[in-house]
């Protein structure tokens, strides 16, 4: 049985809306103590500005953070507390991660307002070992209120 | 940075509360990365996973404390197996190609037992 059903095609070539939002000195400092980052130009305003920044900078990789709260906001959480907003409709039952491939633009600091596009950009079946496999590969692109490119980031999730 | 140059290796050993609070950051739910009974007994895990994104921002930290100055421009990376609450990750690399003012530098982290857990490249620009 074929894994991508036209309702999945229908489902990857949907437009999902831009999501907007404004980065708070808090989810900066949140986000640099998971991390481990302790540099102060995350916590201190101060230390920022006199180092040239408008306001605390985020550490890297820091749009995950706002991807992954727009997911989970805009679903309902399955058994395993993922959000349904990512699971494509697939009668498949394992998924896995596959490769990631991020592109990093300008600094993001407290106050931007950030604008999250989201696409499905692939959505391929292959004949694995085990049986059919879809790969479903999945962008979101991150701007500033400038229009600035923040960061890009591709990664594919494996279905079987 | 000619190509064969090592970056230092840093080790990075999550505790749950380090699991928890990039859990929390993000604001991702899934189970696997707090709920000991689920991801033991439900799924068959050894233990609590170590998040795959989390992994690539270690990987992401010890390339660009190596490289500074230059700027992290891009990196992409893949998870090979998976790693659990208790691992010590061991993150490093190496310089595999210097020119046109970009280097390009293979990063890995490995678990103890030499296991790979996620592997990839960062492009760094000189600045």
């Amino acid at each position: 049985m074929a894994l991508v059903t036209n309702e999945a095609r229908r489902w990857a070539e949907q437009a999902f809306p831009p999501h907007t939002v404004t980065v708070s000195r808090t989810d900066i400092a949140r986000y640099a103590r998971a991390i481990g980052e302790t540099h102060p130009i995350h916590f201190d305003r101060e230390v920022a500005v006199a180092a040239g920044h408008r306001d605390v900078v985020a550490p890297v990789y820091f749009p995950y953070t706002l991807r992954v709260q727009a997911t989970t906001l805009a679903g309902d959480l399955e058994p395993d507390g993922s959000s349904s907003a990512e699971v494509p409709p697939l009668p498949a039952r394992r998924a896995m991660a596959g490769e990631t491939a991020i592109e990093f633009g300008s600094d993001i600091c407290a106050g931007d307002a950030i604008t999250i596009d989201k696409r499905i950009v692939d959505l391929t079946e292959k004949h694995g070992r085990s049986g059919p496999l879809a790969l479903v590969t999945t962008e979101f692109t991150f701007h500033n209120q400038e229009g600035d490119l923040v960061m890009r980031e591709r990664f594919t999730r494996i279905y079987r | 940075m000619t190509p064969g140059t090592e970056i230092p290796p840093v080790e990075r050993t999550p505790t749950a509360a380090d699991l928890f609070m990039f859990s929390a950051a993000a604001w991702l739910v899934h189970r696997i990365h707090y709920d000991v009974p689920f991801a033991t007994e439900h799924d068959g895990h050894p233990g609590l996973l170590i998040h795959g994104p989390l992994q690539g921002v270690y990987l992401m930290q010890t390339a660009v404390a190596a490289m500074r100055p230059r700027r992290l421009a891009s990196i992409m990376y893949r998870h090979t197996a998976p790693a659990h609450l208790g691992d010590t990750l061991t993150c490093g690399g190496t310089v595999v190609d210097a020119a046109g003012g970009l280097v390009t530098v293979e990063v890995w982290a490995r678990k103890a037992d030499g296991t790979v857990t996620t592997e990839g490249h960062a492009v760094f620009e000189e600045v």
